[in-house]
């Protein structure tokens, strides 16, 4: 059975818009927040500016994505509405990270596509139009280094999910670059997760 | 007015809108980890920049929300807008009932934001609803047609201190 990415848009779409009485959206095992991405920039680039150009943000930034697409995602495949909805479509081990990017999509995080999965060695996820690299290019112009911090975390946490070791100890057991960003002016974001170096 | 929440909640293409305004749908691991991350890494200047980023993105939001919604002209309406649109966003439940163009008292009994840094974090010795705080400042600068950074919000007492509820003091900054 193929993936059906329409399907699990539209799973999320109908799961989020049920409330319950203390107004929180509690969905595939965990709590979801709808906020406009420019908070998320304000936060991430802010971030950046104020600890300065060594690195040392972009670092922290892109392990916080990691670490949450880590345990997010693993809250996704372990809930209820995983089982209902995804779990039928999956065969391979390795549909499990189109499932995943399906959700990604759904949750709003950009035009994202797998370009190449190679099991257990490395994944390319290809993104158009993400939140961040727009949001960098309107606020400061045009950036020198890929600026796509959440995704690129996000990228490496589904290899770690999937080929790294029992959760939770399968955290930041790959690493990924973002090899082409549209903050950079390039014309689509790439990121390549691989095995991180021990 | 009653505002038909899920009408406004769209998707064009892989975008997502809530009443014209770009929105991602993030969970709790997320939001708590960006919080803990500028609040160690920085501290207070860390807290500031959440409660700003909040702050502007609110005003954004509610400028955005009023144009679309130009029936919603009175300050009860646009106090339950605000309420409404906080729940309807995941973020919690918010009392606007004491509160008044100089300021007031505002109560929070639960938050996605205290959940979340609950279920990830545990219990916390200092109030920690700082987007909470700038997402209200923002709010009321639109509703009093105040220009942004009129209000300070500070948080007297929180419940991811274990308080029975959270409550907000917002004052002329
Ligand atoms: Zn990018
Ligand atoms: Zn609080």
């Amino acid at each position: 059975m193929a993936i059906d990415t329409d399907k699990i848009v539209h799973a999320v779409m109908h799961g989020s818009r049920i409330r319950e009485e203390k107004g929180i959206i509690p969905l595939f095992g965990v709590y979801l927040s709808m906020i406009p991405v420019e908070y998320y920039n304000k936060i991430s680039f802010g971030f950046e500016r104020k600890m300065g150009q060594d690195g040392s943000a972009e670092k922290l930034l892109v392990a916080a994505g990691q670490e949450c697409g880590y345990a997010t995602f693993q809250g996704i495949r372990s809930s209820r509405e995983w089982d209902e909805v995804v779990q039928p479509m999956i065969e391979h081990t390795e549909d499990q990270i189109y499932c995943f990017v399906s959700i990604a999509i759904a949750f709003g995080w950009g035009d994202l596509a797998v370009e190449e999965l190679i099991p257990h060695e490395k994944l390319v996820v290809r993104a158009s139009d993400s939140y961040e690299a727009r949001g960098y290019w309107d606020a400061y112009g045009k950036a020198d280094a890929g600026k796509c911090y959440m995704l690129r975390g996000v990228a490496a946490a589904f290899m770690d999910l999937v080929y790294g070791a029992e959760y939770p100890d399968g955290c930041f057991q790959y690493t990924a670059i973002e090899t082409f960003c549209q903050a950079k002016g390039d014309p689509h974001c790439e990121f390549v997760a691989r095995k991180a170096a021990l | 007015m009653i505002i038909n929440w899920p009408e406004k909640f769209a998707r064009k293409g892989h975008e997502l809108f809530l009443s014209g305004l770009p929105i991602a749908l993030h969970c709790h691991h997320y939001n708590m980890n960006l919080q803990k991350t500028l609040e160690s890494s920085l501290g207070s200047d860390g807290t500031l920049l959440l409660y700003q980023a909040a702050e502007e993105s609110s005003y954004a939001g509610f400028t955005s929300f009023l144009q679309h919604h130009p029936k919603i002209n009175t300050t009860k309406s646009k106090l339950e807008l605000a309420s409404t649109s906080y729940q309807y966003c995941g973020l919690g439940i918010i009392n606007f009932t004491q509160i008044e163009p100089e300021g007031g008292r505002i109560v929070s009994p639960h938050s996605h934001h205290v959940t979340g840094w609950l279920a990830k974090f545990g219990k916390r010795e200092t109030p920690g609803c700082f987007f909470s705080r700038g997402w209200i400042a923002g709010a009321l600068a639109v509703i009093y047609d105040k220009h942004i950074g009129y209000y300070r919000v500070d948080e007297l007492q929180c419940k991811m201190t274990l308080a029975r509820e959270c409550v907000f003091e917002v004052v002329i900054a």
